[in-house]
């Protein structure tokens, strides 16, 4: 049996979800920060202090903002310590922090700390050595809205899944772990709590979305969804 | 022809007509080449045609879908009634007027009323705000007692002349800053929006004027490193460009068909092109040398269309520099255009199979967007706010030098799929960022954080 058919077995789909599933999504207006870093240890030290507007902005946020690219950008300080530092050993492990992993902001700020300080400790030469161009920091002013789709059921879901903008799929995909605290989406939770869809769940959760344009995130998941239906 | 032998055309707008045509046009490998000969003389037009009326919102909807109009609407909805007024120095001409000539329409569609409103004086305060524009560039200047008082005369004249009553007031660039003693005792908010790049201004300029600005509730810039360190909350808001502005409305292939050939270019091979005015900044010498190194590997022609010949000894100038570095080569084709050719320009875009802009200094270079708008694989020089649009080898390809341009003029050639991919994400990135579109849903934004509308 495979995971798929054992979801159904242990619950069957209800005809109406309990809960509907209301799409929203955000819009989001940039703010031009104070801080700026002219080399590693200035960023460093704007790392500690910045809003944590700024990290959101700079880690979740620029996924939105390049949602088209498959390959080579994960977070803006990662194309910054690449592009303007040429520190490519600091961008391979900046790129590689998952965003996922976290259901808080300040972790986010802790880990890249961390990163920069055991990159500069084993790397002396570099905290002084001049970027090419400095690393603004920008802070986003966000704004949640309703959509006009509303799912009751899964077959709603999988029409709002695939007309919504793909705002509102980093809204609910991605950025929906700090609201919720958990290492999961809103998709996730609506799909396992309200579908009894456990299985699917867990999978739109292994998602990769660093290798991945965020239309390609919405076709697997709604690949995994459809697949569930059946 | 000039003396050479080299082919410079100067060129007209012609009738408009619709379709699209992205990404790369790689040449079908059985067309036949169009002999230098065959080039036709294009119909000139003395006069720039009538402006078309400002599209409506639902216009765009097929170019950025209903979901992102509908984002837009819903913005705009606790926003309706509100009033607000743009100030800036110009009606007609330059990338202000043109971006107020789309945005205040849009913006009085979902029913937030919009006047735009422009500041009159006389030449010596243009001569002076020329001069502060300059200045702010990081340009040398000399800022004497009696300049400040024609700026702030001709600015508390206008002040007298103009009511703030609205809920939100926008002053556009350095010109009408001096306005914000209306704000004195009255509800409105300020904002000032900045579209020079204040990265390195003149000392003594930005000092008179950032106690007028630092009286405003915020400001706009156009890049980050813009940006100074100001005690009012500064806002991003990039350039945008419109796409269904003529220079960048889709258009059908049989009119860019008889562009390309009454221009006498020839689709069955390569197309390389720079569109950008005679100057040297935008290297146009440096363009046909990176041609003329790419040539000895692949097959292209190079076209440079664009402007400033002819009114501007300095452009002519350039010009014949560059027709002398052509040296009569049948494949490059030199188009001196009068402004009103967007149309035209639209056409050799979409022609190209790759767009060059190889500046040495830019300002934001909207004519990097409009290219990418079109799906078109790009190299560029990295500077201004170049880098902003262009992702190295994700949405483009940076350069520094002529032998690095022609490197990526042949890499390019001969990658198709990479460079269309370039082109696809170089799209994509103009969509999401810096399209008239984002602009409003920015406006609006900003809008409802000023008024705390929640």
């Amino acid at each position: 049996m495979s995971t798929i058919q054992a979801d159904l077995a242990i619950k069957p789909l209800p005809t109406a979800a309990l809960k509907p599933f209301y799409f929203n999504t955000s819009a989001h207006l940039l703010r031009i920060g104070r801080e700026r870093a002219a080399n590693l240890a200035e960023l460093l030290q704007a790392l500690r202090t910045c809003s944590e507007n700024s990290i959101f902005e700079h880690t979740f946020r620029t996924l939105q903002e390049h949602h088209f690219i498959r390959e080579g950008y994960s977070n803006d300080f990662a194309h910054w310590a690449f592009t303007a530092c040429n520190e490519r050993g600091l961008a391979e492990r900046l790129a590689g922090i998952d965003v996922r992993e976290f259901t808080s902001v300040q972790a986010v700020r802790e880990q890249l700390v961390q990163i920069v300080e055991e990159y500069m400790r084993n790397n002396p030469g570099s905290a002084a050595r001049a970027a090419r161009e400095p690393f603004y920091f920008c802070a986003a002013d966000t704004v949640v809205l309703p959509t006009p789709f509303v799912a009751r059921n899964l077959p709603e879901f999988v029409d709002g899944l695939a007309r919504v903008t793909v705002h509102s799929i980093q809204h609910h995909f991605i950025e929906a772990r700090l609201r919720l605290q958990l290492r999961s989406n809103d998709f996730s939770l609506w799909l396992e709590e309200e579908a009894g869809l456990k299985e699917a769940a867990r999978r739109l959760n292994r998602i990769d979305i660093y290798t991945a344009t965020m239309e390609d995130v919405r076709r697997q998941i709604l690949r995994i969804v459809e697949h569930a239906k059946e | 022809m000039d003396s050479k032998g080299q082919k410079v055309m100067e060129v007209p707008a012609g009738t408009s007509s619709h379709a699209q045509g992205s990404g790369g046009n790689w040449p079908m490998p059985t067309a036949t080449t169009l002999a230098p000969e065959r080039r036709r003389q294009p119909r000139i037009s003395e006069t720039p045609p009538a402006p078309a009326p400002p599209p409506l919102l639902a216009d765009y909807e097929p170019l950025i879908g209903k979901g992102e109009l509908d984002e837009l609407r819903y913005l705009a909805r606790d926003l309706k009634g509100k009033s607000v007024k743009m100030v800036n120095s110009t009606a007609v001409g330059g990338g202000v007027a043109e971006m107020l000539d789309r945005l205040v329409p849009l913006l009085n569609e979902v029913e937030v009323h919009t006047r735009w409103e422009v500041i009159t004086g006389g030449n010596d305060f243009f001569e002076i705000t020329k001069a502060f524009h300059n200045a702010l560039h990081g340009g040398e200047y000399h800022l004497t007692p009696e300049v400040k008082e024609v700026f702030l005369r001709y600015n508390e004249q206008n002040r007298q002349r103009m009511h703030f009553d609205e809920d939100v007031v926008v002053i556009h660039d350095p010109q009408p800053a001096g306005l914000i003693r209306a704000r004195e005792g009255g509800n409105s908010k300020w904002v000032w929006r900045c579209h020079i790049d204040l990265s390195n201004p003149n000392p003594d300029v930005w000092g008179f004027l950032r106690p007028m600005v630092e009286q405003f509730n915020a400001a706009i810039f156009s890049s980050s490193s813009f940006a100074q360190r100001l005690s009012i909350p500064q806002y991003l808001f990039y350039p945008c460009i419109d796409p269904l502005s003529e220079k960048n409305k889709p258009l059908e292939d049989s009119y860019v068909q008889k562009v390309c050939d009454d221009f006498g270019i020839d689709r069955s091979r390569c197309i390389v092109t720079q569109v950008s005015r005679f100057d040297r900044l935008k290297d146009p010498v440096g363009v046909v040398q990176a041609y003329k190194m790419a040539k000895r590997y692949v097959d292209c022609q190079l076209v440079l269309a664009g402007g400033g010949a002819s009114d501007d000894p300095e452009g002519n100038a350039v010009l014949q520099e560059v027709t002398a570095a052509a040296d009569g080569d049948p494949d490059i084709i030199i188009l001196n255009l009068p402004p009103w050719c967007s149309l035209e320009i639209n056409a050799l875009q979409r022609a190209s199979t790759l767009i060059v802009q190889k500046s040495l200094r830019e300002g934001f270079g909207l004519t990097v967007t409009e290219s990418l708008w079109k799906g078109k694989p790009t190299i560029a020089g990295a500077v201004g706010g170049i880098p902003n649009q262009i992702i190295d080898k994700l949405t483009g390809a940076l350069v520094y030098s002529i032998e690095g341009c022609a490197y990526q003029i042949r890499y390019l050639l001969t990658h198709q799929e990479f460079a269309r991919q370039l082109g696809r994400n170089g799209q994509e990135h103009v969509k999401e960022n810096f399209l008239m579109t984002t602009n409003l849903k920015r406006w609006l934004l900003l809008l409802r954080i000023l008024l705390q509308v929640p």
